[in-house]
């Protein structure tokens, strides 16, 4: 498999604090790679450093080889990397058709697309979804986990090849979760679009990741197959606080 | 009575075209444009200017028109950009010292060069009657001009993805940038747009009185008046602002005087903030 994103020395800081430190992975193309670790660990600034929402202070962010950072984030979201947010961004004045026909129409690498082949678009990614049937509903009459899956379409409308995805499993209930989980991997296996993962809920990342990385204090603590990361004495430990201190 | 309102809303229509193109440079931008009524007023004098050197009236507005909006657009893309860059309340004071220092500068140009000068674009033929009123052609032609730009205005936000990219951008600037939309080639559009909507105003309202080079001043408080009934950021609220509005100021100046309706006018938007602070159509936030 090629690599698709490189995160190479990755650093933001916050006044002087680092959020980032020193962060360097790769993802390949077509892998599902879930980056845990715990609250503030800079999971979030990672993400939205890679989507544009945020400046690194140092290091780099390419993909396919080109430097995607410092690029604002509809340049970014032009080459083709699309950002589910946890907070939904969906445009509540709008239907639900509304709001992925604008996905498709700007978020497209090829530039304004004509208003039928956005509307193509926009409804593939709703009937990929399963939001069909929603598609005239104001957007203000669906609930979180719709929510969410409408911001999925919307992203999906714009054809990416990386989806950043920022605890969008936060606050379902077991079933939506596990639908959640179905669709991720659906878009992955159907698609072949990359995926990268922030995700508190550890049984879905258990269930859905390939990789995992984890991250604390900014910093890489490790990285690796889902079974063996979690058995790593270093993550446990940053997890469920120091046991030698006892 | 029926003349009376049929006259304001005549009026009404202009006053929303002024109210909706300073509400949208504020929803996307956080700006006030001061200057608004001067690039209106600029507008007139270009048009003036035009017919001057021998253009016939069509063109010459086309031609004052087009100069108008392309200096919005520099406007937005030179002097504007610091106040982009910039966040929150000092975003919105910049903006409005900025386009209050753009406003002095025009005043000032015209008051120097073209002191004398007014548009006033005679539109000949008959009166004709609308429901037993005599109406002069030339307010009819403005105000078909002005239900025309306001139509194609709606059709154009309501209707196409295009212009609801640009409410997505009013309604939440970092949504709209994850969607892939350009915040900032968006707000160049609608500053020149804006530019040219005030312009037309100003051609509209020479139809039926004169626009001399000194109005910048009244244009941009009765566009500040009816973005702000309306709801500051709302397009269709800034047209019924208008409306209404136009109709507030034809029957105050006809029953009670035209020296005290700028007064009325102001109490009206006084009393739409003490009631609702969001204005007619705005989003509460």
């Amino acid at each position: 498999m090629s690599l698709l994103l490189e995160v190479d020395g990755a650093e933001k800081r916050f006044g002087g604090l680092p959020a980032l430190d020193g962060v360097t992975f790769g993802v390949d193309e077509g892998e599902i790679l879930a980056v845990v670790g715990p609250n503030g660990a800079g999971k979030s600034t990672l993400l939205k450093t890679i989507g544009g929402l945020e400046r690194l202070t140092a290091g780099s962010i390419s993909l396919s080889g080109s430097k995607l950072d410092g690029l604002p984030p509809y340049r970014i979201r032009h080459r083709g990397v699309a950002m589910v947010m946890q907070t939904p961004q969906a445009f509540a004045s709008m239907t639900a058709r509304e709001n992925a026909v604008l996905g498709a129409m700007f978020g497209s690498a090829t530039g304004l697309l004509s208003e039928r082949e956005a509307r193509v678009r926009a409804e593939e990614a709703l009937g990929f979804v399963g939001l069909s049937d929603r598609a005239e509903d104001p957007v203000a009459t669906f609930n979180l986990h719709q929510l969410r899956f409408l911001e999925l379409a919307r992203a999906l409308a714009g054809h990416p090849r990386l989806l950043l995805l920022d605890e969008v499993m936060a606050g379902l209930n077991d079933a939506e979760l596990e639908a959640s989980i179905g669709i991720v991997r659906t878009v992955r296996n159907q698609l072949g679009v990359t995926v990268i993962w922030v995700e508190h809920v550890m049984k879905a990342v258990m269930n859905l990741a390939e990789r995992i990385l984890v991250l604390d204090f900014g910093t890489m603590l490790a990285e690796g197959a889902p079974a063996d990361v979690m058995r790593d004495p270093s993550v446990i430990e940053a997890y469920l606080g120091s046991s030698s201190s006892a | 009575m029926t003349a009376v309102v049929l006259d304001g809303i005549v009026l009404g229509l202009q006053f929303g075209l002024l109210g909706v193109g300073l509400t949208l440079v504020y929803g996307l931008g956080g700006v006030l444009n001061l200057a608004h009524g001067q690039l209106a007023v600029l507008g007139a004098i270009a048009v003036w200017l035009a017919i001057g050197t021998g253009l016939p009236v069509l063109p010459a507005v086309v031609v004052g028109l087009a100069a108008i909006g392309l200096l919005g657009f520099l406007l937005d893309t030179t002097l504007m950009r610091p106040v982009y860059a910039r966040r929150g309340d000092e975003r919105v004071l910049l903006g409005l010292l900025l386009t209050l220092g753009v406003a002095f500068i025009i005043d000032g140009l015209l008051n120097w060069r073209y002191p004398i000068a007014s548009l006033n674009i005679s539109i000949g033929g008959d009166p004709i009657s609308i429901l037993g009123v005599r109406m002069r052609t030339g307010s009819l032609l403005a105000s078909t001009i002005a239900i025309a730009a306001a139509g194609l205005l709606l059709l154009f936000f309501r209707g196409t993805t295009l212009g609801r990219g640009v409410r997505s951008v009013i309604q939440d600037e970092e949504g709209a940038r994850l969607v892939g939309i350009n915040p900032a080639s968006v707000r160049n559009l609608i500053f020149a747009l804006s530019a040219v909507l005030a312009g037309l105003v100003a051609v509209t309202r020479s139809m039926t009185s004169p626009v001399s080079a000194s109005a910048g001043i009244d244009f941009t408080i009765l566009a500040l008046i009816v973005a702000v009934v309306g709801g500051l950021g709302s397009i269709l609220g800034a047209f019924v602002a208008g409306i209404l509005l136009g109709i507030v100021n034809t029957v105050s100046s006809f029953y009670i005087g035209q020296y005290i309706t700028t007064i009325v006018l102001l109490a009206a938007a006084a009393l739409t903030i003490l009631l609702r602070p969001s204005g007619l159509l705005g989003r509460r936030k």
